[in-house]
Order: structure tokens, then C-alpha cells, then sequence
């Protein structure tokens, strides 16, 4: 969130195609006759990133249009929304925004757009689960077991995440609120560096994404203790629910949708959203998921209705947890 | 002799002070207080749970103590390393040329298109070159326009456009 | 050793030497633009590498990364503009040799220096990942933070006048880093309610405009220069004398560069400055230090490849990747379907080995690539100076720009070109700032860490061993330095008084 060298980068590819295709009206049923551009909140790399990646080669199949990926990282991806939210509402510039798309309202007062306003949906395109994990050497060998360890030192526990609005800095909130303490928070410059630090031992635990955890959880580097979804997962089949620890309160997933701006014609929605689902169900797209720990968001959800409830029912659920907490984005 | 170097006070035993190091470190002290006021308008906080502006505030403070020990140091005597230094003058005008050129990229970049812009910028830019003629310049500034635009938009192929929005490219 | 022999016949199949050698090309191409950095390179170069098969657009991607580091050094030793961190450092007395009309053996320095650390980085890579990738998880935040300090304080060596105001400008570095918005409370600092400040400055846009503007006002101050070589051009190759002068920095370099490597986050831009403090304080002629010496070329180029080389140790090692660029490979390897993590190694061992030896193949396509192209790039130097600084300016312009399309970031160069202009003037040189900009953010965040991890009890910093003797390594050099400088004063301040 705070890079000094952009990898920024795309970009030239992509904003100059725009500027380039920007001066004739776009006709709806011509789409796509030029490239189109994803935009990413997030830096190259990421979790999100690679989502992105993974999909927009079967979607740029389907529609016959090049698509290309470009990173606008900042203020917690909301730069990238502004962006969006300003372009030609024509389709050929598209966003994929995760569940940041609806704690931005409660984190950004002066927030430049409105995430249900300025935006279609197009539909959702996975739902990412968190798990809960600790440094290998934490006492606590169960949830149970941490809820019991963390009131009894909650003084010297340090809750570690990837810096303000990150998912994991989130699902912490949701794990005091379930616990009703207040943590010693631990904010990092992205996941890569948390997850050092807890390999390291300098923290106790945190709660972030399959995508980055997977892997570690499965070499015994960290030990885990739930999974954040209703659900047990796939790739970590004996990790029990958070749900049936009686941690109730903390169900979060990192949920990931297409947007483009709200004066794009239903006709050019109607086409992503198709090419989106055919995307999902690209064998390499839940091969490659499963491996992070994930899946493709079932076909009933990668429509704009389903996305529109989940966006309001996540706006509602985020805004006063993130306002009672007192975090600001800024 | 140069502009900036005062020559040795008569009246006294004392060397007059050394005018780089006034500036320099007037600079930093300047600088030094901004950054240590505007940390102080945010959060402060404590030493546990430092806020925005703690670490503004300590460094801020620590710049105007160096920038005052540099004002000293012209004091007694001036920096050895650029005491003896010969100083040109400041080159306003080609300096001037030379800023406006990147801050008319910047401005009218996305606006203009590549090719207008960059034509404009390396024109100005030019004219800060010593007895360079404005056809001269012209024509340096074509001639890099054109090799930008090969090797930008042709061999990269990073598609930039010719012509901006404005103009209907 | 068996990984390695694995790694090897991969690397050295026809087609993937190709690839290797289509990457490099590629990459140095990209690179060598003013404005575009390593990871700038690599992230724009990166959707090409998707077309092909795992190993192969991994080894694609080396080959880009590593042409691109070298890419970036042939512009800063020509047109003194740093595209990034560690060739700052380069461009110090590179630089200076070019304008002396030796960019040749400057040249040809960084490619034999980069080649060497390269294959000593490789063969590290091969027999001590694991004990090396303990050691980084060893450093805490407070260890980081200790670091850091060391490295600020070494970096004091980077300027050849005086001290004092080269600790002001590392402090002015800091102070610029801290613009954007704290990724601990989200508060935004310093950016004036500009949404595009909140990422903070550009490095690129400040290296650029610090060194390449700056410079180019200072040249335009006098008629004399023609070109930007001042002197005959005396040969494009080493002597004799150059090799002996470049053994032992390169081999200093390697070593630091390859143990600093493994740390995540900063490690690699750490190696290439303290090999250079290095370097100049063993030198019996310090002084000579930014004014083209051959060592001050060789030292932070083999340090800076070396460090290139073991930052995938934490990747390899761990799956936890080192720097922006190692993130940008975790990207390659999740879209190719392999997951990264602990296990890559022995599920992948062709890939991962692939990797590790394509690296030293790609480093040894690159002395041959770049060998025959020194006579052209200096070559290009004498094009005359009115027509060349334009070019710089239009280059690093649209550079800066193409990265982030953000027209503050053009903006930036201007400022930071007047500023430093200013500031060179007055004796106050920017690589010290540069590098106080890049450290800044490490600084803050991991000594508020620290805090917040030892209940704020600062005795942390003294009571975990990695941090102490960092810390009093720092107060050392911090002493040695700064006396000498006061006593010469003294001695000024008494002769004026004898007068």
C-alpha cells in the first residue's frame, strides 16, 4: 500500500489504448471490437492479481478481445475504484475489486465515488476463505484453547495483518469482536512480510487468506487453527470451522467481483458476465484455485443481482463494525 | 571569483560567513520545521503505539539541529569540500526552460497526446541549450520526438496515442 | 550439488538458451530506457512470459529481470539516471569515469563484476538456502530496525564533502519518505488532499530528477561541454592496472552482497551502498571516491548482483518472496499452476533448479550480449550535448510518466531537479537523500513494530543480540566519521584566527 517503486505497469499498455479508442462512441453490439483493460487494485503478485490473471485469459477467449491486466495500487485500492468509476462507461475498462470494495464507505469518509452508485456488477468470481494461524511454537493448540489463552494475556498478544483495510486486518476485528478484547495489533507493509514475521515467531497469530496460508500450513511452518467459512475447505480438509469451534461471529471470506461504471449498456454487461462464467468453469481456472485454496464462485453468483445483494449486505455488515473500531483509511 | 563567496571581512580577524552553508542550512531548518509542525498536527502518540506523527516530529526536530550545526560550520570557516570551489552563475533562463518543459509534459500529456507533447516539451527544452536558434531547436526536438516515437510506440509496442483526446485522436 | 546438475541440463537445452537469451535482450532493451527500473521492467514485460510453459517463462523471466538490472546500469554510468535503488550507487562514480571518457572499463566492470557475483550468488544459492533462510527469519523487527540505522549511517560515506550535511540529507530522505499515507493508522501525511500523493513520492521521478535534471542545469551553467565527455575517449577495455584495482571490491561486493540478499525487504538495497562505505573506507584514497573510480563501480554492481542472486532464498526456501520483484515471480509461478511455498523445491525440482542455473546462464548471455555493444554506447555519448540533454529530458519524462500515467510523478522531476540543483550547489549531495528516501518507510515501520511488540520498552533494541551489535556497529562508524570532521574544522577555524 505504500510502495516506493511502482510496480505499477501495464499501465502504459493500458490507458494509452484507452485514450486511443476513447474517441468515437463505443456501439454496445460491436463489443468487444478493441482491448479491454482489467484493472487491479493491488500490486502485481498478489493474491488478487493472480485471481485476475487466472481468469482473464478464458474471459479474453470468450469475448475475442485482447484483456489486459493493469496495476493501480493505492489508498486501499480505492484510487483504482476513482479511476474506473471516471471511465468511459463503454466496457472496455473493467474492474475486479475484493471485499475492500465494501469496508472502502466505513474506512474513507471523503471517498470519491459510491460503490453501489457509480458501479454495475457484473457478477462474483470466488470467495477466498481466511484462516486463522499462529507461529508454530504459540501455545494454544485450538481455537478453544487461544480464546482461553488470549483473555487471560491479552496485554501480551500481538495480533499481526497487512496494514489498514487489508482482509486480515478485518478478519482481526472480527476475532476481537467475537472475543470482546482488545488486541495488541501488529500492521505490516502486505502479507508477504506478516507471514515472515509469524514463520519468524515475532508474532502470535493472525488471520489471512488460503492464498497466502496454504502453503505454510501444509509444510508445518505455522499452525492453524480455523477456517473462516461455513464450510470446511478443500485443500485444508481436517482444519474444523470457525463455526463449529462457536466462533460464529467470524465468517469473512475475501470475495472478489467485476464492476464497470453504472452508464455501461446492459447489452456490454451482459456479455462480461457471460464470458465470466464460462471463465469459471475453465478446468486450469479451478485447478489453479484449488491449489490456493479456493473455488470459483458457483454459477448462481456470477450474476449482477447476486453480486449487488453481497456488495449491500457486506457495505451494511462492514460500516459500523469499522466505525465502532475507529480505523480510518484516511 | 565567484558570486556566492564573500571575501574576508577587513575589519576583523574573523572570516565572513560562508553564504552556501546559510542557505543550505536555512534550508534545512526550514524544511526541518515544516515537517516537524505539520508531524505535530497529526496524531503524535506515545512511544508504544506511535502515531502518524511521531517519527515526522523526532526527525524534523533532529533536521533543524544538523541544518543549525551546518549554519554554524559557515560560521567557522565554510565547508572545505566546496569552500574553494569556483561558482558559475545560476542559470535562470536555461534552468526555467528546462522545468517548464517537464511540467508542460506533465500537464498536457494525457490531453495533447504523445506526439504534440513531446514535440512542445523537447522544444522548450531545447532552447535552454547554449546559442541553440529556435529552428535549430525545432528540428532536434523532431528529430527526438520521431526516435521517442519509434522506439517507444513501434519497438515496444506499448500503443501509445499520437494524438490525445483533445484532439481527437 | 545434484540440484544443480538438474538445473543445468535444464537451463541448457537449445530452446531454453534461447528463451534465456530472448529475455535478456529483452529485458536489457527495456532497462537501458531512462525511467524504467528492474521492476518496472519486469512488471511490464511479464504477460509476454505467459505464453509459455512454466519453466521456460520463468526462465523468460530471469533473463528479464537480470538484463533489466544491467539495462539499468548502462543508463545510470552514461546519462547518470538511476532507475532504481541500487544503481544510484553506481551512477556515483560511473558516472564520472564516463564523463571522463572511460564509460568503456566502466562498463565492462559492471558486466564482469555482475557476472562474478552472479556465479558465487548461484553456487550460495545451491549449498546454504536453508541455513541462510534461518538466518533471515532470525531478524525481527527491531534487528530490521538496527539494520537500517547501520546502513543510514554507512551511507554517510556515499558523500565525498562534509558530513554533517550528508547526515542532513539523509534525514531530509527519511523526512520525504514519510509522505503518503501510514500504512499503520491510514492516515494520510503531507500529500495536501492529492489522492496521488498517497502512495507516496516516485523514487524514479526523484532519482531522476536529483541526478539527471540537476546535472543537466549544472551543465548548462558553462558553454564548455560539448558533449557529455570531457575527455578523449581512452579505450573500451580494462588494463592491466583496472583488473588488479577491481579483484578485491568484486569479491567484497559478492560477499556482502550475498549475505544481505537473504534479508527480506530491504537487504538488497542495503548491499550495494554498504559495499560502497566499504569500499571508499578501506580505500588509502577515500577522497577519490565519487570522482570515477573503478572500485566504486565494481564494488555495488557485483554486491548488488550477488544480492539479487540469494534474495530467492526466501522465495525457494520459505515461499515467501524477498522484494517487489520476487512478488511479481510468485505471481508467474501461481499462473502457471505451480504454489509457490516450503515444498516448491522438491515438488518442482526441475523448475526450481531450471530457475537457479538459467539465472547464471542468463548472467553469462549477458557479458556476451553487452561486451560488443560497450563501443556503441559510447559511441552514443558524443552525440552533442544540446541535442542530448532534450533527449534525456523527453526519455526520463515519459518514463516516469508511462509507470504509474500519474502526472505527479512528472511534476516531481522538476521539483526534485531544482531542489537538488540547489542543494548541489551548496554542497550537499543527493545520495545520501536518495537513499534515506528509500530506507525511510523500513525505518518507521519496523521501529514502531518493535515498539508496539515490546510494549514499548525501548531496552529491545540492546536486549535481542542481532540488534545490539548492529546498533554499536552504528555508533562506531558514527563516531569515526563524525570527529575527524570537527577536528578539521577546529584546524580551519584556528588558522583563520592566525591570519
Amino acid at each position: 500500500m505504500h510502495r516506493r517503486i511502482p510496480l505499477a505497469t501495464l499501465a502504459c499498455l493500458s490507458m494509452f489504448t484507452l485514450a486511443a479508442c476513447g474517441g468515437g462512441e463505443a456501439d454496445p453490439a460491436a463489443f468487444p471490437d478493441d482491448d479491454i483493460t482489467l484493472v487491479v487494485p493491488f500490486a502485481a503478485g498478489g493474491p488478487t492479481d493472480t485471481v485476475t490473471r487466472l481468469i482473464a485469459e478464458p474471459m479474453a477467449e470468450e469475448l475475442g478481445a485482447e484483456i489486459i491486466v493493469q496495476n493501480v495500487e493505492g489508498a486501499g485500492g480505492t484510487v483504482a475504484a476513482g479511476q474506473v468509476a471516471d471511465a468511459d462507461p463503454d466496457g472496455y475498462e473493467v474492474l475486479i475489486h475484493h471485499i475492500g470494495m465494501s469496508t472502502a464507505p466505513g474506512l474513507y469518509p471523503d471517498l470519491a465515488y459510491d460503490p453501489l452508485e457509480d458501479f454495475k456488477t457484473v457478477g462474483l468470481v470466488t470467495d477466498v476463505p481466511m484462516t486463522i494461524v499462529a507461529r508454530k511454537d504459540f501455545e494454544p493448540e485450538t481455537l478453544e484453547e487461544l480464546a482461553t489463552y488470549v483473555e487471560e494475556n491479552a496485554d501480551t498478544v500481538t495480533l499481526a495483518n497487512a496494514g489498514v483495510g487489508a482482509a486480515s486486518q478485518l478478519c482481526g476485528l472480527l476475532i476481537e469482536q467475537q472475543l470482546g478484547v482488545d488486541l495488541t495489533e501488529v500492521p505490516y507493509d502486505g502479507t508477504g512480510p506478516a507471514l515472515t514475521d509469524l514463520v519468524g515467531g515475532q508474532v502470535d497469530f493472525m488471520c489471512d487468506q488460503t492464498t497466502n496460508t496454504a502453503a505454510q500450513i501444509q509444510s508445518g511452518d505455522i499452525k492453524a487453527y480455523a477456517v473462516t467459512t461455513p464450510e470446511p475447505i478443500e485443500a485444508l480438509p481436517d482444519l474444523p470451522t470457525t463455526a463449529e469451534e462457536g466462533w460464529s461471529d467470524v465468517e469473512v471470506g475475501v470475495w472478489h467481483g467485476l464492476y464497470v461504471p453504472s452508464e455501461t449498456p446492459d447489452e456490454v454487461v451482459e456479455k462480461l458476465t457471460a464470458a465470466l462464467e464460462v471463465a469459471l468453469q475453465d478446468q486450469n481456472v479451478i485447478d489453479s484455485m484449488a491449489d490456493l485454496g479456493t473455488t470459483p464462485a458457483p454459477a448462481d453468483d456470477v450474476t449482477p443481482d447476486a453480486h449487488t445483494a453481497k456488495l449491500q449486505e457486506q457495505i451494511d455488515l462492514w460500516t459500523p463494525i469499522i466505525e465502532e473500531s475507529g480505523v480510518t483509511g484516511g | 571569483m565567484s558570486t556566492d563567496h564573500t571575501v574576508v571581512d577587513g575589519a576583523g580577524h574573523r572570516p565572513a560567513p560562508f553564504r552556501p552553508d546559510l542557505y543550505a542550512g536555512a534550508a534545512f531548518v526550514v524544511l526541518g520545521l515544516a515537517f516537524a509542525i505539520g508531524g505535530s498536527r497529526y496524531d503524535v502518540g506515545s512511544a508504544l503505539r506511535m502515531g502518524s506523527g511521531y517519527v515526522p516530529l523526532a526527525l524534523g526536530g533532529l533536521l533543524v539541529v544538523l541544518g543549525l550545526l551546518v549554519v554554524a560550520m559557515g560560521f567557522r570557516g565554510g565547508d572545505p569540500s566546496i569552500r574553494d570551489v569556483q561558482r558559475e552563475p545560476i542559470p535562470w533562463r536555461r534552468g526555467g526552460l528546462l522545468v517548464a518543459a517537464i511540467m508542460f509534459f506533465g500537464f498536457f500529456v494525457s490531453g495533447l497526446g504523445l506526439g504534440p507533447t513531446l514535440f512542445v516539451t523537447t522544444f522548450i527544452a531545447a532552447m535552454a541549450g547554449h546559442g541553440t536558434s529556435p529552428l535549430k531547436a525545432a528540428l532536434t526536438a523532431a528529430g527526438i520526438t520521431a526516435l521517442c516515437l519509434v522506439v517507444f510506440v513501434a519497438l515496444l509496442q506499448l500503443r501509445l496515442p499520437l494524438l490525445g483526446d483533445w484532439l481527437g485522436g | 550439488m545434484d540440484g544443480i546438475l538438474l538445473g543445468l541440463e535444464t537451463a541448457l537445452q537449445p530452446t531454453n538458451i534461447l528463451i534465456c537469451l530472448l529475455g535478456v535482450t529483452l529485458g536489457t532493451a527495456v532497462g537501458v530506457l531512462p525511467g524504467i527500473g528492474p521492476t518496472a521492467t519486469v512488471a511490464l514485460l511479464l504477460p509476454i512470459t505467459f505464453e509459455f510453459d512454466p519453466v521456460a517463462s520463468l526462465i523468460m523471466l530471469a533473463g528479464i529481470y537480470y538484463g533489466a538490472q544491467y539495462g539499468g546500469s548502462t543508463t545510470a554510468i552514461l546519462l547518470n539516471l538511476p532507475g532504481e535503488s541500487s544503481s544510484v550507487v553506481t551512477a556515483l562514480d560511473g558516472h564520472q569515469m564516463a564523463r571522463q571518457g572511460r564509460a568503456g572499463p566502466a562498463l565492462a566492470t559492471a558486466a564482469l563484476g555482475s557476472f562474478f557475483a552472479g556465479t558465487v550468488g548461484t553456487i550460495v544459492l545451491a549449498l546454504f538456502a536453508p541455513p541462510l533462510a534461518q538466518l533471515a527469519l532470525k531478524f525481527g523487527p527491531a534487528d530490521y530496525f538496527a539494520i537500517v540505522v547501520l546502513g543510514l549511517i554507512a551511507s554517510i560515506a556515499l558523500a565525498s564533502g562534509s558530513a554533517v550535511k550528508a547526515l542532513a540529507m539523509i534525514v531530509l530522505g527519511l523526512l520525504l519518505g514519510t509522505i503518503g499515507q501510514d500504512q499503520f493508522t491510514g492516515v494520510p501525511r503531507f500529500t495536501f488532499g492529492v489522492r496521488e500523493l498517497y502512495g507516496g513520492l516516485d523514487f524514479v521521478s526523484l532519482a531522476v530528477g536529483l541526478f539527471g535534471l540537476a546535472e543537466i542545469i549544472r551543465n548548462l551553467e558553462t558553454k564548455n561541454s560539448s558533449s557529455i565527455v570531457t575527455k578523449k575517449v581512452e579505450g573500451l577495455w580494462l588494463s592491466k592496472d583496472d583488473f588488479r584495482r577491481i579483484r578485491n571490491p568484486v569479491l567484497r561486493g559478492t560477499a556482502l552482497g550475498s549475505v544481505l540478499g537473504v534479508l527480506p525487504g530491504g537487504g538488497h538495497v542495503l548491499a550495494s551502498f554498504t559495499s560502497y562505505s566499504v569500499e571508499k573506507n578501506l580505500s588509502k584514497e577515500p577522497k577519490k571516491f565519487g570522482t570515477g573510480v573503478i572500485e566504486g563501480v565494481a564494488a555495488p554492481e557485483s554486491a548488488n548482483n550477488a544480492a539479487a542472486q540469494t534474495s530467492f532464498i526466501p522465495l525457494l526456501s520459505l515461499g515467501l518472496p524477498a522484494h517487489p520483484v520476487m512478488a511479481l515471480l510468485v505471481g508467474a509461478f501461481i499462473i502457471q499452476g505451480i504454489t509457490p511455498g516450503p515444498n516448491v523445491i522438491n515438488d518442482e525440482p526441475e523448475l526450481v533448479w531450471g530457475l537457479i542455473a538459467s539465472m547464471w546462464v542468463g548472467n553469462l548471455l549477458l557479458v556476451a550480449l553487452n561486451l560488443p555493444l560497450i563501443g556503441i554506447w559510447v559511441k552514443m555519448l558524443s552525440v552533442p550535448y544540446e541535442v542530448m540533454f532534450p533527449a534525456i529530458i523527453a526519455f526520463a519524462s515519459i518514463g516516469c510518466y508511462s509507470l504509474g500515467l500519474n502526472s505527479w510523478d512528472v511534476f516531481a522531476i522538476a521539483a526534485a531537479g531544482v531542489v537538488g540543483y540547489f542543494l548541489i550547489r551548496w554542497g550537499c549531495e543527493a545520495a545520501p537523500l536518495l537513499l534515506g528516501f528509500v530506507l525511510g518507510p523500513l525505518l518507521e515501520e519496523n521501529l514502531r513494530r518493535a515498539m508496539i511488540i515490546s510494549r514499548g520498552d525501548p531496552t529491545v533494541f540492546l536486549t535481542r543480540p542481532i540488534s545490539a551489535s548492529l546498533l554499536i556497529l552504528a555508533a562506531l562508524i558514527i563516531i569515526i566519521a563524525v570527529l575527524p570532521s570537527v577536528r578539521r574544522k577546529r584546524e580551519v577555524v584556528f588558522q583563520g584566527e592566525d591570519d
